[in-house]
């Protein structure tokens, strides 16, 4: 049985920082991340052609890694840490990841002998636990999820990570008609379910392998939710919601580290901050420096508590400067220099401020995951952090209060937004308080109304 | 530490608001007749029982079945999309009053009704690929535009992708993909069908899936938003080919 949270890691919100977590891990070749210092952690896709065959996938990350490493020691940069993020051919054919961590790997090994420069490897299978029609999160896909696990530790990879889409079956059908009881059960319950049986799992094969079991990120459900959002003028989602969404996988993502990972957490997390003020785990994020694969509303903001600064992916292709990994890392690395200078000169504070003020006052995303409000969203979590349903209530109870109760001259929101909102406090006062209840009308409800929906498969109910 | 946020930024979505609610822009459009006015305004609020009970009585008082698709839903849902297409409504509001249409059409069938669709569109997520968010969005756009769509749903297999517009002659084919790997699938595709002899609109978006991308290919048209699917399905009912659809559709 897991051990749920029911406290923060942190006695202050002004404690957290970027470069510094409660709990640092140190990778093989040197990196240890959290413990003073910020890394790049550069994030690549092969080219689209490069996937036909094992051969040309391990020459395509042959080559770009080899090009991420020339570029950080002609560069100068201390450290550098690389993330694979699995096309669905890696994780399906075991034997494919974990040739490409082993290449990746050697790679980074050599650089660091001579060099001496600190380096850590992620491999991130894909979460390939789905069938043409339905979501197949326990069976022989997820036997095939482990074995590549296992496959990319022995490789050599030294964090591992997976963005798991338990509950976005519900998540996809909720999203797209306002449904904020749908989001908690999706995210905070469905998803939560499943993050501990999985994370339980990957944290005995980096156990047994040596490894480190990093973390999991809400990439299918609150990302889903921020990318439908969109920008300022799209109409997809109102912005409100898909912050809302957010609270509530905080902690779905935290689950992950109930059941055995260590950090650093994934760069597309963008909960983190709320995790991290509860954990004190090191965490990965992405914002500025990741417009390579979207667009953000925040994206000096989610530097302020970084452990590793990510660009989330890019095309393996060329540039003018250079190929796309090389100019990406050098951009990351660039702004963990800054970062890092700030903490050598005792500034880190205070850039910190500056980055969360850039963007706190841009969209109700940023104003709610500022560390100061984050903090609070975690709060909120922890009071009830022994009930999974509970626990992911009371973040979007948080997170509607943060929103109401923010200056108006400064947070400005559209009709639209607060409207939003409102519907959002309507539902979530009509909300029980008692997870029983809660958990069997979800049940009742979404199996009547979500044709795909297969909860004693996927969730053991 | 704060900062006074109005010189760093703007939030342009609070300027360009509409004085107007969305729910009184609709009462502008909704026509003044009923019962097709109580109708129109289910569509709108996503409320398919409060549809149906409409279609009910209207039938009771002998409307014809066919008649309240064509006249009444079909403009009722056209309330909503050119609302969406205005910036004035969200997604899920559009979502919702398909669902409570579509609800509305079925009934109207089981009455007798045997509607005839705007077109036929075909929609797949392409081989490889679980990530069908945006297929289910396009594919429901498109049905409250009045299309009749054959969803093959996602991770499909191109040469059930080339079978089916064999088989189903769709006067466009829809492609998703999330990832840069799997939406190679749309290049084969594409030479599957043109080895065929086929030559129909194939309408490729999502993640990783860019106009430069889809440029490579003759049958693809780049589709930056869901919202474009019908837009597109309406272009080539009035006539325009690939070549002015590219020249419409390709922003960039």
């Amino acid at each position: 049985m897991a051990k749920r949270y029911t406290s923060l890691a942190y006695k202050n919100a002004d404690d957290m920082i970027f470069g510094k977590s409660v709990y640092p891990v140190k990778a093989e070749l040197g990196l240890e991340v959290g413990a003073g210092y910020v890394t790049g952690e550069v994030n690549y896709a092969p080219r689209p052609e490069a996937g036909v065959s094992k051969d040309k996938l391990v020459s395509e990350y042959r080559r770009l890694t080899t090009d991420i490493m020339a570029r950080a020691v002609q560069v100068g940069f201390p450290g550098i840490s690389l993330e694979t993020e699995h096309v669905e051919q890696m994780t399906n054919n075991p034997d494919w990841g974990g040739e490409v961590a082993h290449v990746q790997k050697t790679i980074m090994e050599e650089y660091h002998e001579e060099y001496g420069i600190k380096t850590a490897l992620r491999h991130t299978p894909g979460d390939i636990r789905e069938n043409r029609d339905l979501l197949a999160l326990i069976g022989d896909k997820y036997d095939t999820l482990m074995e590549s696990f296992e496959a990319v530790a022995e490789g050599g990879a030294d964090f591992l990570s997976i963005e798991t889409m338990g509950g976005k079956e519900i998540l996809d059908y909720a999203i797209l008609r306002n449904d904020v009881p749908g989001l908690i059960y999706a995210i905070g319950c469905l998803g939560s379910l499943d993050m501990t049986m999985i994370w339980e799992d990957i944290r005995k094969i980096a156990d047994k392998k040596g490894r480190i079991a990093a973390g999991d990120t809400d990439c299918a459900q609150a990302n889903t939710a921020m990318f439908i959002a969109g920008g300022l003028l799209d109409k997809n989602l109102a912005h409100t919601l898909a912050i809302i969404a957010r609270a509530i996988s905080a902690p779905r993502t935290l689950a992950g580290y109930e059941a055995g990972a260590q950090g650093p957490g994934k760069d597309c997390g963008y909960e983190n901050t709320i995790v991290k003020a509860i954990t004190g785990c090191p965490i990965a994020q992405e914002g500025k420096t990741s417009t390579c694969a979207h667009s953000d509303v925040m994206g000096n903001l989610v530097m302020q508590c970084c452990d590793l600064w990510s660009n989330e992916s890019v095309e393996y292709h060329g540039e003018f400067g250079g190929t796309s990994v090389q100019c990406w890392s050098e951009s990351l690395n660039y702004d963990a220099a800054m970062l890092n200078v700030a903490t050598e000169t005792g500034n880190a504070k205070m850039l910190r401020d500056i980055l969360v003020l850039s963007d706190k006052y841009r969209d109700p995303q940023g104003y709610v995951l500022a560390y100061d409000n984050a903090y609070k969203v975690a709060e909120a979590i922890a009071k009830d952090g022994d009930d999974l349903y509970l626990r992911a209530k009371n973040a979007a109870i948080a997170c509607v209060d943060i929103l109401n109760s923010a200056d108006t001259n400064k947070l400005v929101m559209s009709k639209f937004e607060t409207n939003a909102l409102a519907d959002a406090k309507a539902a979530l006062d009509a909300l029980t308080d008692e997870s029983d209840t809660f958990m069997s009308d979800s049940l009742e409800k979404y199996k009547a109304e979500v044709a795909v929906f297969r909860p004693d498969d996927n969730y053991k109910f | 530490m704060d900062v006074d946020p109005s010189k760093i930024l703007v939030r342009y979505n609070v300027q360009k608001e509409k004085a107007q609610t969305p729910e009184e822009m609709a009462a502008e459009m909704y026509p003044s007749e009923e019962p097709a006015k109580t109708i129109a305004a289910a569509i709108f609020e996503g409320e398919e029982d409060d549809v149906i009970e409409g279609l009910e009585k209207a039938i009771e008082g002998g409307a014809d079945p066919i008649g309240l698709i064509d006249d009444v839903l079909m403009p009722g849902m056209k309330i909503v999309t050119d609302l969406y297409d205005q910036g004035v409504i969200f997604l899920p509001n559009v979502m919702m009053s398909a669902d409570a249409m579509l609800d509305g059409i079925e009934f109207c069938k089981e009455q007798g009704a045997a509607p005839k669709a705007k077109g036929k569109v075909v929609c797949h997520v392409a081989e490889g690929d679980v990530h069908d968010i945006g297929k289910t969005i396009v594919a429901a756009l498109l049905r409250a535009a009045g299309y009749d769509v054959v969803d093959l749903g996602r991770d499909v297999p191109v040469d059930e992708v080339i079978a089916a517009v064999k088989k189903e002659s769709p006067m466009m084919l829809t492609g998703t993909a999330l990832m840069t790997t799997t939406m190679y699938a749309f290049k084969e595709v594409n030479d599957r069908l043109l080895e065929s002899g086929i030559k129909v609109p194939f309408q490729c978006g999502g993640g990783a899936v860019n106009q430069d991308f889809v440029t490579q290919y003759e049958l693809g048209v780049y589709g930056e938003e869901a919202a474009d699917a019908p837009k597109m399905a309406d272009a080539i009912l009035a006539g325009k080919g690939l070549a002015q659809l590219k020249e419409s559709f390709h922003k960039h």
